[in-house]
């Protein structure tokens, strides 16, 4: 498996882990308080900071196993795969914006518009690591 | 998305025919990795005209050589 594939299954499941965990708490305690809690800076930062210590020590791992890899400039199949990823994952990202736009309009809720804004953001950046991972796999 | 291209290639037949050259040296030789290389051999993946010359130089053939229009 090449190092930007594995590089890619690190980001995913830190995403997704991340994600998993950040909108765990959330539900949690908006079903405590019997209404959506406001967004908070210290879960954001708490996701931003288990995101960034299961990327960097991913990271670490593959590059320790395959250091020649880990060094390495993607190739151009590699710059195409993640210019690419980029592309499709961005009309997600997109979409996500506007339904989020779209369910402020409808709801007024800025906390609402936050955490919608803030899960398009993940979706999209989860789709496009699972879309690079396709592509390695398949014909560019 | 997941079309194959119509090229077909002699990659794997000349690196047998040439010592067989590993696909990680040839890798290394044109600068790609040896997955790209694993996947030229198997049509998943056109090279651009810079590898594909760079392929059919390692070789010591013309392009048409390495490569050919399937259509």
């Amino acid at each position: 498996m090449p190092f930007h594939e594995k590089s890619a299954w690190i980001m995913i499941i830190a995403l997704a882990l991340g994600g998993l965990l950040y909108f765990s708490a959330i539900l949690a305690g908006s079903s405590d308080a019997g209404a959506l809690v406001s967004p908070r800076v210290p879960l954001i930062v708490l996701y931003t900071v288990c995101l960034t210590v299961i990327s960097v020590i991913g990271h670490i791992v593959i590059a320790v196993l395959a250091p020649k890899e880990a060094n390495a400039p993607a190739d151009e199949r590699e710059r195409l795969i993640i210019v690419r990823a980029g592309h499709f994952s961005s009309y997600l990202l997109g979409t996500g914006i506007v339904l989020s736009l779209v369910l402020y309009l409808v709801s007024g809720s800025g906390d609402l518009l936050f955490y919608a804004v803030f899960a398009s953001l993940m979706l999209g950046q989860i789709a496009e690591y699972v879309l690079q991972v396709i592509f390695y796999r398949t014909s560019l | 998305m997941a079309r194959k291209p119509p090229i077909a290639n002699r990659v794997r037949e000349l690196r047998e025919q040439h010592g067989s050259v590993t696909q990680a040296e040839l890798g290394d030789a044109i600068g790609v990795t040896r997955q790209t290389v694993i996947a030229i051999e198997q049509n998943r993946y056109s090279p651009s005209l810079e590898t594909a010359f760079r392929i059919a130089r390692f070789f010591e053939v013309d392009l048409e050589d390495v490569f050919s229009w399937t259509e």
